[in-house]
This record gives C-alpha cells, structure tokens and sequence, in this order.
C-alpha cells in the first residue's frame, strides 16, 4: 500500500477524480497564487519554511504582548523623537515630496505652518513649504501615527502610549467638519487647534495624571464588544474613555468646554486606537525573517507597506479612491485617494478586520451581519494568529484575526481589508464620505520579492 | 408639455438610522431611473446645513434631530414619490437571512486544514492547474508531505527534476507532470480504466500505453497492484528516470506486487541502461515495455510493443494472453491512415507498421500541435471525427485505423461518433469507386463505464474491423494494405 486509503485534495478539473469516492475528495476553489505573479508566487514559496514560521511565532508573541497606556498629552517637541530640531512637520503614509502630494495633505501641512507661525499667510506658508523651508517627514518614521493627512506639527499636543521602555504617539482628534487632518486651514481650524494646544491637552494630560493609565487594550476590547470596530466605528469607545476623565475634567478651568468637545466628538478614541496599534506593531520592526505587516499607510498618492523583515524599508504602490457611501451631494468624482496611517489598525486587527463586531456599519461590506462576520473570516485567511485580547462577540468570542502574513496574502489573493474615511480632493472642503478599500497587490509582490532576497 | 425637476422631503419621525445605513439608502435610491439626487439623514442642524448647501432643503421642511429625513430631487413627481415610497419600504424592510456560510477552501494549506478537520486528511494532490503554475502547486504539496498526481503538462523541465528530487528525498511519489494515468492502492486517477485487482505493478512513462497493457492484462485474468504514472518525460536524458526508479523501488518493497512492467516510449541509451539495473535490483520478475527497442530477455524481459510486454507479464504469471488476428485477406498496396486518440497506441502501431514494411501515415491527435484550443480527443472526438470524414477523400488512403479509449474520464460516448465519421468517409471514397477498409481496437475492460461489449459491437454494425489489442488492429491493418511480409514475433 501505498497510502493508508486515498484521501485526495483536487486542485483542478473535477474530471480527474471523477472515479472517487467524492467523501475522499477535497475540491480546491483554486486560483493563481500570487495575483497570478509566478516568480512572486515562486518566491513566497522559498520562504515558506520553518524559519520564517519561528520568525513569525516570535513576532506574534511580541505584538500581542504588548500593553498600551494612554500616560499622558504631551507637546509633540517634548516626546515625539526629532521633533524638537528645527522646522519639521510630519505627515501620513510613506515618504513623499511636497510637490506630489495631494491637496487635503498641503492644506493640512500649511495649517500646521500657520499654527507654528512659521509663516503670516497661507501663500507663505505654501512658498515656504515648496521651497523645502520646513523638513517634511512620514509620523512612521518618528514612533507616530496621523489620520488622514496625519499632519502633526511640534507644538501639538500628542496622545502618548506606552509600554515598559517604548512610546508611539498620536495627535488628538479634531472632530468632523472643517478640520486640518482634511486639509482645511482656514482660522476656525487653525484656532480650534490652538485651542487643542493650550487647553484640551493640557487638560486631557491632568486627568490621565489624576485617574491613572488608561488601559488601550482593555478600552478597545470593551468597545468591540459594544459595537465599535476600532476604526470608522468609535463612539463606544469615546464614551468609555470621556466616562473614565469626565470626574477629573470635570474639576480643572475649562472643565465644561473640553467635556463638551468630548461630546461632540465620536471619533475621538480613534487616534488612541492608533497610538496602541502603532506601538503594538512596532514591537515587532525588523525581527528577521518575519512575514508579519507591521505598517500600512497611505499618503494620499501612494500606499505604503512595511514588514518585519524588511525593517524600516517601504513597499509602495499608486492608491486609488475608496469605494464607498458619500454624503448628500458628493460622489466619487470627488473623492481624494486613500489617505492616512489609521490603516495601523487593520494592521493590528482591528478596524475592517473586526467588521463582525461592528453591526452599525456593515452598510460598507454589502449591508447585513453576514456580510460583516464574511469579511472577518476572510481576514482570518491571511493573518497569523487571533487577537487574545479581542475577542469578537458574534463569532463566539473568537480574537479578531491578527498578524498579516505576506505569504497568506500571496497564497490565498485575499488582500487586507480597510475601513477608512473619505476626503475630498480639494483641501479644505472636508470628509464627504467613508467606505472600505482593499491594499493594492503590488506593494505584498513587492515585500515577497524583497524578503526572498534577504535570504 | 415638459416637468420641471421636483424636490420633495419625506420626515419619518423619531425612526433612528445609522449614518451609514442612510448613505446606504441614498446610493440605492440615486440609483433609480430619473433621481436626480437623494439625501438621507437624521434631522440635526449640521445635517439640515448640508442638505441647504447642497441645494437639497425644500424650504418647508420642518425636522428636529430625532427625525429620520428623506429628500429627493426627481425630473418628475412620479419617480420622486416612487422613490420616497421605495425609502420608506426599504426602511421598515425586516431581513431573515442567516448567516454566511463558509467559502470552499481555495490554497493547499486551507484545502489541507479543511479536509483534516472533516477526518479526511489528505495525502495525495490531484493537480490539474495551468503549466505555470503547477510548480508552485505541486511543491506545496510535496512540502506537505501529499503525493502529486500531476496531470498539466507544460512545466519547465528543470522543475520537473527538482520536484522529483524534493519527492524522492521525502520518499513520495511525483507522478507527472503530464501524468494522464493512476491507480493509486486500487484508485483510478485520471484516465484509468476500471481493471481487476492483482499483483501486476505498473510503472508507466505513458498514459494510454499504460492504459493498454493494464487493459490487455485484465483480459489475460491479471491484476494491477498500483499504476504509477510519471510523465512523458521521465526516462529522457533530463530527468533521467528519477521517479520511475524510485517506482519501482517502491513496488520492489510492496508485498502485494509479484511483477513489474514499466511502459515507456524509448527512453534515452544511458537513462534505459540504469532502469534495467533497478528492475533487477527489484529482485522481482520483471519487464520492460520500451516500444520500438528489440525484444530481450536479459537483464530483463524486454519488449518493444505494449501487447508484447503484456503478454511477457501475464506469462510471469502463469497466465496467457489471447489475442486472436481477425482472418482477412492480404489487400493490395496502399497506405494506412492511422488517427489516434492514444499517443502511445499511435506510436505501437508506427513501430508495427514500421516493421512491416507499409506506407502509413500515423497521426496522434492528442498531441500538442493539435489540442491548442481543443479538448483532447479522448475527451471530445469531435475534430477527430472531422479527419476521419476528410479521409474519405484522400485518393491514396486505403486503410484507415484508429483507437477508441474507455475508462474514467474519457468521452461517455466515444464511438457513436466516429461511426458517423467513418460512414462520410466510406460514402465520399465510394463516390470516387475507391473502397475504405476501416480497422480498430477499443482499448478498455468490461467494467468501464462505457462498456467494452456494446463499442466493440457498435464498431462491428458499422463494417469496422475490430481487433483485441492496439498491436493487433495494427498487423491487420498492415495486412490489409498489402503487407508483403511478417515480422517474427509480432506480424503473422
């Protein structure tokens, strides 16, 4: 014998096993591995292996050991690293020079230069940005995540996360509307930040200092089991982190006026949820060998991928508009390419990952909850491991899958999905929507093809 | 007379829908035959603003943040009361559809994670992807410890031998690529037919030959152990016969197999000179069924037609195969048109016609330079019945010959058609006063599915003559041309 009786798994025309008992037969709903790229598919076969699966274990254990505090509200110039020589400004997404960027992000960066006041005007600020006046760097490469245009300019105040030694960090959300991360700069937006710096951190920091930490795990984990997904969806998660200050605020000048803010806005935990995935996924740059996502970012004109592996290095593909639902007259036509770091969530598993969690929002993915546990399951395919700390209720309780493996990616064809927002084109005009948009193909052909050659 | 557009609201107080759900409901209805646009929100100040911006506030509307607000601008009243009706359905719409249910496995590690979680781990994978991508498929495979079954050709030679050297070292079987043929522990892969259970293990470098001998055997009263197929190529230069040697090792050790026959088109001197070494390593009767090489009985019984290595296995056996020539008339000269289904049946009978000495035209339409486009003529006869009908029409054509193949996988109907053919081509040479002798042999057992008895006796009905054997429907063949002579052992 040559088997223990033949059990077959069929990867092509039925007609082959035909003569089978169909019990002994495992039908493959086969496509090409690889986006149909052969020397890629070729490539993420030569690093499916024994060493990349140590490398990978040792890279899950680091991320989900992570513990994220929210310890305070700082000046960026005092944590952020770099942050404190000379004219910088940093912004979402990989690299990119000021002449290619996209509108939303050079209004956001001549707010953030009139909020320095590093210039009188808005034609001053954008002549000095495009004279190359102000160094111009992605929040990634400084420990730090933005939304949207992700501008953080060194006076704001950041949310610092932290865990044993290491840091990452986030601006505090401005609310909807006419607001800087969507390219607005005009004096409401330019005075509501002032205002951020001088009384909302401040105040934000005094209560963390007064109530202790805040736990981002346990907040999150609470509001995924509340119906946020940690990403579009965060109301629950505002409330509980606005509930847990509100006594401490509550007792400091301009008490009233910064919970009031915290009640308008039901993004506002969205940046924490940033700020922990950041410093979740950071733990595991540059373990070698390690397939693992550990960044996914986009700056408006390019996504940009990062993996363990691979380091600080950026794969980068062109982005396209999000397809989505807009508000009352606005359509794609409208639409800005995909923008901003929040994409860290999906990264951890959160976010579009947990869709399952988040009925109220299953309108993006197709309308009903099946259509949002789909989408959690098919995530499932390409990641590593389920989340021990979030579990997600409608799928018993499961962890919401974690880790995105390059290989998988290839293998299966599935790409990550991201819930995101939408900007319009033209800075200033705002948000005009949200939906879901998929990373590109090229940028994991490109990872495979970088990781193969390390070896 | 022409309407100008119509902008009406509907208010649904105190119903709560979430944000995206009304976008949701917007892009639905926008979507509608003459909407213009549609607004969906909750009744808020900033939401009433956004409506005004965007011209979408008709100036009646009274709303409190409570209120579910519809707008609709139309090119006419009916389609926007049409599509407030619509919103209205659609928001009192009670879903009852269930759950999601999982999609199939669709990569190697899932289909492997899917069927072990069902209690059938699987160790065998059936490949039958494009060329380009059976390698990456069947190493997968291999890495995960399964057996391949490759069944798509056009993969690179250089990853041929290196997923037969990864299966060899893991003491797997690679069987392929271009790999027609199985029988795994009494398993038809592929094209197989349905043969008895015994101790003959095959060895084969050739789907059809393969399928002959195992058919020839079955009538003989012999049995098969395993057929192990392993491509077309395995005994070149190239791939020097690295799964045929590890085949026959394992059939070597396997105690339910008493004889080894490996059938193979001729294979490269070097590569057939270490073969022969590994049959008598085998410590087992053996015989080699390479086509077109000299009879031989040592080192081991070699036999250069497939009924001829049939017949040497049975004899291993105590068993005799019959083969009986149909008794015709030698003809006058003149040239056999031979149109296969089989590759390797086509290249038994070029060798026997060959030997005898008669112009023959042998054609295998199942080889590449044909089946661009096309199913494969055991699978579909159609352009194979188009060549036979042309036939007719050759001046110099007085014979033709031609194989029917049976078992799983093949056409369910392979001979209805060709009878077609062969009655076009008979009635155009008729009408030239020239006569089309047609001789054939239907290669499968009682068992198959299409049943040899009922495609032997259509042949018969249509004046074909059939014979017991490839080899044989050949000899007659030739005879009927005008073969001058016999050759010993195989031409009476």
């Amino acid at each position: 014998m040559i088997t223990d009786g033949l059990e077959v798994l069929n990867v092509g025309l039925p007609l082959i096993v035909e003569a089978l008992d169909p019990a002994t037969v495992t039908q493959l709903d086969w496509r090409p591995p690889a986006f149909g790229d052969d020397a890629a598919a070729r490539a993420a076969l030569s690093l499916a292996d024994e060493r990349t699966r140590a490398a990978n274990d040792k890279a899950m254990d680091a991320i989900h050991a992570v513990r994220p505090q929210l310890v305070g509200v700082k000046p960026a110039t005092e944590v952020v690293p770099g942050m404190a020589e000379g004219r910088i400004l940093l912004h979402a997404g990989p690299p990119i020079e000021f002449e290619r960027m996209c509108g939303p992000m050079r209004g956001a960066l001549i707010g953030a230069t009139l909020l320095e006041g590093w210039a009188d005007d808005p034609d001053g600020a954008q002549r000095l940005l495009a004279s190359g006046g102000i160094r111009l760097e992605p929040c990634h490469h400084h420990q730090a995540v933005g939304p949207m245009a992700g501008v953080l300019a060194p006076s704001m105040p950041v949310l610092v996360a932290s865990d044993g030694g290491r840091s990452a960090y986030a601006s505090l959300n401005e609310g909807l509307g006419r607001v800087l991360r969507f390219g607005a700069y005009d004096e409401e937006v330019v005075g509501r930040l002032r205002w951020m710096r001088e009384v909302l951190g401040p105040a934000i920091d005094r209560a963390v200092q007064l109530r202790g930490p805040v736990d981002t795990t346990a907040l999150f984990g609470q509001a995924l089991a509340m119906g946020d997904e940690a990403h579009n969806r965060n109301v629950a998660a505002s409330s509980l982190l606005a509930r847990r200050l509100a006594p401490a605020i509550a007792t400091l000048d301009h008490g009233v006026a910064v919970l009031e803010f915290l009640a308008a806005n039901d993004h506002f935990a969205l940046n924490l949820s940033m700020a922990g995935a950041k410093l979740s996924m950071d733990a595991a740059i540059g373990i070698p060998d390690s397939t693992i996502v550990t960044a996914m970012a986009r700056n408006g004109v390019e996504f940009g991928l990062r993996v363990a592996g691979t380091g600080e290095q950026w794969f980068t593909a062109p982005v396209g508009p999000a397809d989505g639902l807009f508000f009352p007259g606005y359509g794609i036509e409208d639409a800005n390419p995909d923008l901003g770091d929040s994409a860290i969530t999906e990264t951890l598993g959160v976010g579009g990952f947990a869709m399952a969690a988040s009925p109220a929002i299953t309108q993006f993915i197709g309308g009903t909850t099946s259509d949002a546990t789909a989408t959690t399951l098919r995530m499932r395919r390409i990641t590593t491991r389920p989340h021990p700390a979030f579990p997600l209720p409608p799928l018993n309780f499961a962890g919401t899958p974690s880790g995105i493996d390059v290989l998988k990616v290839l293998d299966t064809g599935v790409l990550p999905v991201i819930n995101t927002g939408i900007a319009h084109r033209e800075a200033g005009v705002g948000q005009i929507g949200a939906g879901i948009v998929e990373a590109p193909p090229e940028v994991f052909l490109a990872a495979v093809g970088a990781l193969a050659a390390r070896r | 007379m022409t309407s100008s557009p119509v902008l009406q609201a509907r208010v649904f107080p105190r119903l709560y829908r979430d944000s995206v759900n009304l976008m949701a409901l917007a892009s639905a209805l926008e979507k509608t035959e003459g909407v213009i646009r549609v607004g969906a929100v909750m009744g808020t100040p900033a939401n009433l603003e956004i409506l005004a911006r965007s011209q979408m506030l008709p100036e009646e509307l009274a709303a409190v943040p409570d209120d579910l607000v519809i707008v609709v601008r139309g090119v006419d009243q009916a389609t926007v009361t049409g599509a407030l009706g619509a919103a209205a359905t659609s928001l009192t719409e009670v879903r009852e559809d269930g759950p999601a249910s999982r999609p199939a496995p669709a990569t190697v590690a899932e289909g492997i994670a899917a069927a072990t979680k069902a209690g059938h781990a699987p160790n065998l994978a059936a490949i039958s992807v494009p060329g380009t991508y059976a390698a990456v498929v069947a190493e997968q495979a291999l890495r995960s410890g399964l057996h391949v079954f490759c069944f798509s050709d056009n993969m690179a030679v250089e990853d041929e031998v290196r997923l037969k050297r990864l299966a060899v070292a893991d003491e797997l079987l690679m069987m392929g690529p271009d790999c027609g043929t199985a029988i795994v522990d009494g398993r038809p892969l592929g094209f197989a037919n349905v043969v008895r259970a015994g101790s003959v293990g095959i060895v084969a470098a050739s789907g059809t030959g393969a399928q002959e001998v195992s058919c020839l055997l079955d009538r003989a009263g012999a049995g098969i152990s395993q057929l192990i197929g392993v491509g077309g190529r395995d005994l070149s230069a190239a791939v020097e016969g690295l799964m045929t040697r590890h085949a026959v090792r394992l059939l070597a050790a396997d105690d339910d197999t008493e004889v080894i026959v490996v059938v193979s088109k001729p294979p490269a001197p070097e590569v057939a000179d270490r073969l022969l070494e590994e049959l008598v390593r085998a410590g087992k009767p053996a015989v080699a069924c390479l086509l077109d090489m000299p009879d031989a009985e040592e080192p081991v019984r070699v036999r250069g037609t497939l009924e001829g290595g049939a017949r040497a296995a049975a004899e291993l056996l105590g068993l005799s195969l019959q083969i009986a020539d149909p008794p015709i008339t030698a003809g006058v000269p003149r040239q056999v048109l031979g149109l296969f289904a089989g590759g390797t049946l086509a290249a038994e009978a070029k060798v026997l016609l060959g030997r005898a000495g008669v112009d023959a035209e042998i054609i295998d339409l199942g080889g590449d330079e044909y089946t661009v486009g096309r199913p494969h003529p055991m699978i579909d006869p159609g352009y194979r019945t188009e060549r036979i009908a042309d036939a007719g029409s050759r001046p110099e054509t007085g014979v033709l010959l031609l194989d029917v193949v049976l078992g799983h996988a093949a056409s369910a109907e392979p001979t209805l058609p060709l009878i077609e053919a062969i009655e076009a081509a008979r009635a155009s040479a008729g009408a030239d006063g020239r006569e089309l002798v047609v001789v054939a042999s239907v290669c499968g057992t009682a068992g198959d599915p299409q049943g040899l008895a009922r495609q032997r006796e259509l042949l018969v009905s249509a004046d074909v003559i059939v014979c017991d054997s490839n080899a044989s429907a050949a000899r007659t063949a030739a005879l009927a041309a005008g073969a001058a002579q016999t050759v010993e052992g195989e031409l009476r």
